[in-house]
C-alpha cells in the first residue's frame, strides 16, 4: 500500500517534470481567480475596493511562498530555483573575486595535473588500438619460460613457433604477428635517399586484425612463403598522400627500398597508423622478405631468434581461459619436439592493449606513482578551497542568518552553498581540461626523438569523464562542510549580538585542515626535492666522454647493397669531406654510443693466466676507428690510440678500459699483453688504456670493456667541434648526400640531444615530481596566507585590548608568527615522518642520494619554516597597524 | 491573532479537505475554502492559500481528481472531486482522527490535583 502510493506520488511528480511551465500558468490563474472571487465577496459585504483587495490576499495568505512550495512539491527538483540558486552563487562568487580566483586557480591545477596524468594512463593502457575490428577479442600471445619471472622473461615468438601456433591453435580464427622494431630503410627515389621506416608483418595480419585498405589489395597467406619471398608493399594512407602526392596510379607501381624493387599491391585504410599503437611505419611488407630486408639469414628459420609479437583473434565462444589452455598444450608439444630451445617454454595470453602485455605493469606502476602524488596534489588544493571556503561562510554567517530568519530552510541554505562549491569546481574542470591538453603535449616533448614512439593523446569521453568525475566529488569535498558548519547557525544569537560567530569549534577545525595540508605538502616537497637533487646529481654523472661538442649521425652503406670496398671508399670519403668543414676539430666513427640501446658482448681470457686467475671475463665490445677516442674526449690512461696503418693492415691490436685492466691484470702495466677477444684463433694484443666510462645506464657500477677496429658496415659518425655543435647538423647531412646522393643520415644530432635519452627516465620524474612539489608549496602558501589573515581579522579586537594593555608591535608579530609556526611545526613533524616512509618507494629512481638524506629533511624544514613566516608577514603587519581604540569601538 | 482563533492542526487540513469533497460533490478550490470556513463558524483562522497545497498532496496521491468546468458564474474553473482511492482514505484518516481525538480528550478531561 506504502509502495504503492510511493509510486503514484512519483509518476505524477515526473508527469509535471514535463509538464512545468503549463502547470504553472493554471496553478497562478487558479490563485489568481480565488483572489479576485474573495475580493468580489468582501466588496459585496460594503468593503472598498482597495481594502477588500488587501482583505483578501491577508486571507489567503504568502502566494509566492505558496507558489515556490507548489512547484518544489510538485516535481522533484524545481529547475527554476536551482537556476536562482545558480544565478545567485553566481553572483557572490564575482562579490569576492580574490577568493573566488584563487579557489578555481587551485583546483584546476589539481585536477588538470591529474587529468593530465589520467590522458596517458588512457592512451596507453586504457583506449583500444586504432584501427583493429572488435579489439576485445584480440589477445597477445607471449613466451616465457614456466619458472621463470619478472619483466625480462617475457619474449617475443621466433619464426618457427610462430607458424607452429598459427597453423594448430583452434582457439584462435587467426593469430597475426609483426616485426617488434620497425626496420629503417633507403628509400631511393630518383637518385636521391631518404629515410623511411618499414614493417614486416605476417600475410594474414590485414585479415586477422580486420584492417582494410584504401585501393589495391591486402596482403593474403600467399603473399608470404618463406619458401618463395615476394617483394610487395601495401603503404601507409598518410605516407601514400604526404610523400607520394596520393598518386592514383600507385598500384603496380615500385619504390628502391635498401637497393630492390618492390611493388606497391595496395593502400592501406586511411587513419590506421600501424598494428603497434606507438609506431606509424610508413609501410608494410612480408614477414617472408625479413632475409632481403634486413640482411638477415636464417630469421626464419632460427629457434633461437625472438623477434615476432602477435595477437590473436578468438573465435567466438573461446575465452582468455580456454585458449590459454590450449596453447600450454601446444607448447608442451612443441617442448617435446624441440628440447633444446623450448624446454619449460610456456605461453601467456594477454588483453591487447596500445602498452604490450608484460610492459603494462611498468606503465600501470610508474603512472600510479603520479597519480598519487598528483592526488596528493589535490587533496592540497582541496583542504585549500575548503579552508577559504569556510572563512568566507564565517563570513557570511550574518546572511545566512537573515535568510533563514526569511524563511530559508537549512537543507535551502546547504544547497545554496553546495551549489556555489559545485559551480566552483565545474569552472576549475573546465581549466582543468585546458591544462591537462597542453601539459601532456609538453611532457610529450620529452620523449627523445631516438625512441621511435609517437603516443596519440586524445582528449576522448574517457578524459573528459574522469575529469568531471574528479572535478565533482573535489566541489562535494571541499563544499560540503563548510556548508554544513556555515549553516548550523541561530539566526536570532547572530543577528542580534552581531559577534563573530565561529568561535573555539570553528578555529579548530580550520587548524586541524591546515595541519593536514602542511603535512601532505612536507610530504611531497620531501619527495620532490629528493628527485630533483638526484636530477642534478645525475647531471653531473660523468658518463665518460664529451657532452658539449659533439655531432653525431647514423649512417648505414649496408642498406644500399654496396660492396665492403665500396662501404670502406664511402666512409673515407666522408671523413675527408667532415674534416675539411669550417669548425671540425677531428671525427671518427664508432658502432654504436656508449649509452645507446644497442649493445655488443663478448668475454676475454688471458691465456698466460689460465687456472691462477678469474679469466674470460664478460666485456662490453665497441668498434671504433682511429681517433674516436680524441673526437669523444674520452683520456688515454696509457698507450697509444689505433693508427691508421694498422686499420689498413687489419692488425689484431685494441684498446682496452680501466676496469678490463684491473679486473685482469691488477698493479701490472696492461700495454702489450695478448688476449683472446671471444672465440677468436688470433690474439690480441693491448695497446693502450682509456679511463672507464659509462655504458649502459649512467648509475652502473664500472664495466669492463674493450676497443677494436672491424666496423660493420652501420656506423655512428662523431665529430668533435669547436663551437656549438648545433650548427653543424645540416653540414654533416649536406656533406653525406654530396658523397653519396643514395645515402641518408639518421639521427644527426648533438651529442647532449642523445644524452636525453639516458637521462629520459630520471629527468621525466624529476621534472614531473618537482612540479608536484612546486605546485604543493605555492598552494600551502596561498593556504596558510588565507587562514592567517582571517584569523587576525577576526582577533582585531583581542590584538586591540592587547594592545591598549601595553603589548608593543613586536610582540603583535610574534603572536601572529607563533600561531603560523605552530601549525606548520606540527604539519612539518606528521609530513617528514610519512615522507622518509615513502622515500624508499622512490629509492630506485635516485642517483647518488639516500632517500632518508638527512640534507634533505634540513631543506624542507627550512623552506616550509620560511614559507610560513612569507604568509605570516603581511597579516602580522596588519595586526599591528591596529588601532585599539577603533579596534574597540567597531565591536 | 485573536484569542478565540485557533491555526489549522498541520495534516487535518487534508482531512477536512477530502471530507468537504466527499460530502459536496466536486467543487473548486474557491468552494472549498468557502465550506471550511462556514462549517468553522469563524473558529479557525485559514490561509485559504494552503487550500491549493493540500488538493495538490491530494491529487498526486491518487485521491482527488480534477476536471475543467464552468463557475456558477461562467467562468471556467478547476473541479476537484473525490476519487474511490480517496473514500477508502477517507474511511482510513476519520478512524485515525476519532482515535486521536478521543485519546486527546481523556487525556485533558482526567481529573488531576492542579
Amino acid at each position: 500500500m506504502r509502495a504503492m502510493r510511493g509510486l503514484r506520488v512519483f509518476s505524477a511528480r515526473m508527469q509535471a517534470l514535463f509538464a512545468q511551465r503549463r502547470a504553472d500558468r493554471v496553478f497562478d490563474d487558479e490563485l489568481q481567480q480565488h483572489l479576485q472571487l474573495l475580493t468580489e465577496r468582501f466588496v459585496s459585504q460594503g468593503m472598498s475596493r482597495k481594502d477588500a483587495a488587501d482583505a483578501a490576499r491577508r486571507q489567503f495568505g504568502n502566494a509566492a511562498l505558496l507558489q515556490q512550495r507548489q512547484r518544489e512539491a510538485r516535481t522533484f527538483l524545481s529547475l527554476t530555483s536551482l537556476w536562482r540558486d545558480l544565478w545567485f552563487g553566481a553572483r557572490m562568487l564575482r562579490k569576492h573575486p580574490g577568493s573566488t580566483v584563487g579557489v578555481i586557480v587551485a583546483l584546476a591545477l589539481g585536477i588538470g595535473m591529474n587529468a593530465c596524468v589520467f590522458t596517458f594512463v588512457n592512451a596507453l593502457l586504457l583506449r583500444p588500438p586504432t584501427g583493429y575490428k572488435a579489439p576485445n577479442e584480440m589477445r597477445e600471445v607471449w613466451e616465457h619460460p614456466r619458472n621463470a619471472s619478472g619483466i625480462g622473461s617475457f619474449m617475443p615468438l621466433t619464426y618457427p613457433d610462430y607458424a607452429f601456433f598459427r597453423d594448430h591453435a583452434r582457439s584462435f580464427s587467426g593469430i597475426l604477428a609483426y616485426d617488434g622494431d620497425p626496420e629503417e630503410i633507403i628509400w631511393n627515389r630518383s637518385g636521391h635517399g631518404q629515410v623511411l621506416h618499414g614493417q614486416l608483418v605476417s600475410g594474414n595480419a590485414f585479415s586477422v586484425a580486420g584492417v582494410g585498405v584504401a585501393m589495391g589489395r591486402a596482403f593474403t597467406p600467399a603473399d608470404d612463403q618463406p619458401t618463395h619471398p615476394q617483394p610487395l608493399v601495401i603503404l601507409r594512407h598518410s605516407f601514400w598522400k604526404q610523400r607520394l602526392g596520393s598518386d592514383p596510379d600507385i598500384i603496380g607501381k615500385s619504390l628502391m627500398l635498401n637497393g630492390m624493387k618492390y611493388d606497391v599491391i595496395g593502400v592501406a585504410q586511411p587513419g590506421f597508423t600501424g598494428f603497434e599503437v606507438a609506431m606509424a611505419p610508413d609501410f608494410w611488407t612480408p614477414l617472408s622478405m625479413v632475409e632481403q630486408l634486413v640482411h638477415d639469414p636464417g630469421r626464419l628459420t632460427s629457434r633461437n631468434s625472438n623477434w615476432l609479437l602477435t595477437d590473436g583473434r578468438l573465435v567466438a565462444g573461446q575465452t582468455t581461459k580456454s585458449a590459454q589452455a590450449e596453447m600450454s598444450v601446444l607448447a608442451r608439444e612443441l617442448e617435446l619436439a624441440h628440447a633444446d630451445t623450448n624446454k619449460d617454454m610456456g605461453e601467456t595470453l594477454f588483453t591487447f592493449a596500445p602498452v604490450p602485455g608484460p610492459f603494462r605493469g611498468y606503465v600501470t606502476a610508474f603512472t600510479g606513482m603520479l597519480m598519487v602524488v598528483f592526488g596528493l596534489v589535490l587533496v592540497i588544493a582541496c583542504t585549500n578551497a575548503a579552508s577559504l571556503l569556510m572563512v568566507k561562510s564565517t563570513g557570511r554567517a550574518r546572511e545566512m542568518a537573515i535568510r533563514s530568519a526569511l524563511g530559508a530552510g537549512r537543507g535551502r541554505l546547504i544547497r545554496q552553498m553546495t551549489v556555489e562549491s559545485l559551480l566552483l569546481s565545474l569552472v576549475a574542470g573546465c581549466t582543468a581540461v585546458l591544462l591537462a591538453s597542453l601539459t601532456s603535449q609538453l611532457l610529450l616533448n620529452l620523449i627523445p626523438s631516438s625512441l621511435p614512439i609517437s603516443i596519440e593523446l586524445p582528449l576522448d569521453w574517457r578524459v573528459l569523464v574522469f575529469t568531471f568525475l574528479v572535478a565533482l566529488v573535489t566541489g562535494i569535498v571541499f563544499g560540503v562542510t563548510p556548508a554544513l558548519r556555515g549553516t548550523r547557525i541561530d539566526p536570532v544569537q547572530v543577528i542580534k549580538a552581531e559577534t563573530h560567530s565561529g568561535g573555539y569549534q570553528k578555529s579548530r577545525l580550520r587548524t586541524a585542515i591546515m595541519i593536514g595540508e602542511v603535512a601532505v605538502c612536507a610530504l611531497l616537497l620531501f619527495s620532490a626535492t629528493l628527485c630533483v637533487r638526484s636530477l642534478l646529481n645525475a647531471g653531473s654523472i660523468d658518463p665518460g666522454f664529451d657532452t658539449q661538442n659533439i655531432a653525431v649521425a647514423t649512417l648505414d652503406a649496408g642498406s644500399l647493397g654496396y660492396s665492403d670496398v665500396k662501404v670502406e671508399a664511402f666512409y673515407r670519403e666522408l671523413a675527408t669531406h667532415i674534416r675539411a668543414l669550417p669548425g671540425v676539430f677531428s671525427s671518427s666513427y664508432v658502432n654504436h654510443l656508449p649509452l645507446d640501446t644497442s649493445r655488443e658482448q663478448t668475454s676475454v681470457t688471458d691465456e698466460s693466466l689460465a687456472g691462477t686467475k678469474p679469466n674470460g671475463v664478460p666485456v662490453d665490445v665497441f668498434r671504433v676507428e682511429p681517433g674516436y677516442f680524441k673526437t669523444m674526449g674520452v683520456p688515454l690512461l696509457g698507450g697509444r690510440d689505433f693508427a691508421q696503418g694498422e686499420l689498413d693492415r687489419k692488425v689484431n691490436v685494441i684498446v682496452v678500459n680501466g676496469a678490463l685492466a684491473l679486473r685482469l691484470w691488477p698493479g701490472q702495466n696492461p700495454i702489450g699483453k695478448l688476449i683472446t677477444v671471444g672465440d677468436a684463433k688470433v690474439r690480441s694484443q693491448v695497446i693502450g688504456v682509456v679511463k672507464t666510462g659509462k655504458y649502459r645506464s649512467l648509475g652502473e657500477e664500472p664495466i669492463p670493456a674493450l676497443f677494436r677496429m672491424e666496423m660493420p658496415p652501420r656506423r655512428v659518425l662523431v665529430v668533435h667541434t669547436f663551437a656549438d655543435p648545433g650548427s653543424l647538423l645540416d653540414a654533416v647531412q649536406r656533406e653525406v648526400q654530396i658523397v653519396d646522393p643514395n645515402m641518408a643520415a639518421t639521427e644527426v644530432q648533438t651529442i647532449g640531444k642523445f644524452m636525453s635519452l639516458p637521462m629520459f627516465a630520471a629527468r621525466t620524474t624529476g621534472l614531473l615530481l618537482g612540479a608536484s612539489g612546486l605546485l604543493a608549496l605555492v598552494l600551502t602558501w596561498i593556504g596558510l596566507f588565507g587562514v592567517i589573515s582571517f584569523s587576525v581579522s577576526e582577533r582585531t579586537c583581542e590584538i586591540g585590548v592587547r594592545m591598549a594593555m601595553g603589548a608593543g608591535r613586536g610582540d603583535v608579530m610574534k603572536l601572529i608568527m607563533r600561531q603560523g609556526l605552530f601549525v606548520t611545526g606540527i604539519g612539518l613533524v606528521i609530513g617528514i615522518g610519512a615522507a622518509l616512509a615513502a622515500a624508499r618507494l622512490l629509492s630506485s629512481l635516485l642517483y647518488g642520494i639516500r632517500p632518508d638524506d638527512p640534507a634533505t629533511v634540513v631543506v624542507v624544514v627550512a623552506g616550509m619554516t620560511v614559507v610560513t613566516m612569507l604568509a605570516c608577514y603581511i597579516p602580522a603587519r596588519r595586526a599591528m597597524r591596529v588601532n585599539p581604540v577603533i579596534a574597540l569601538r567597531y565591536e | 491573532m485573536g484569542d478565540k482563533k485557533s491555526e489549522v492542526l498541520q495534516g487535518t487540513l487534508d482531512l477536512m479537505v477530502l471530507k468537504t469533497l466527499n460530502s459536496m460533490g466536486p467543487l473548486h478550490g474557491f468552494g472549498i475554502a468557502r465550506r471550511i470556513e462556514q462549517l468553522s463558524e469563524d473558529v479557525l483562522q485559514l490561509n485559504e492559500g494552503t487550500v491549493y497545497t493540500s488538493l495538490l498532496r491530494l491529487q498526486q496521491q491518487g485521491w482527488i481528481a480534477s476536471a475543467w468546468g464552468t463557475s456558477e458564474n461562467n467562468r471556467k474553473a478547476r473541479y476537484y472531486s473525490i476519487t474511490r482511492l480517496g473514500k477508502k482514505q477517507l474511511e482510513v484518516e476519520r478512524e485515525n482522527w476519532e482515535r486521536f481525538a478521543g485519546v486527546v480528550g481523556r487525556v485533558l478531561s482526567q481529573e488531576g490535583q492542579g
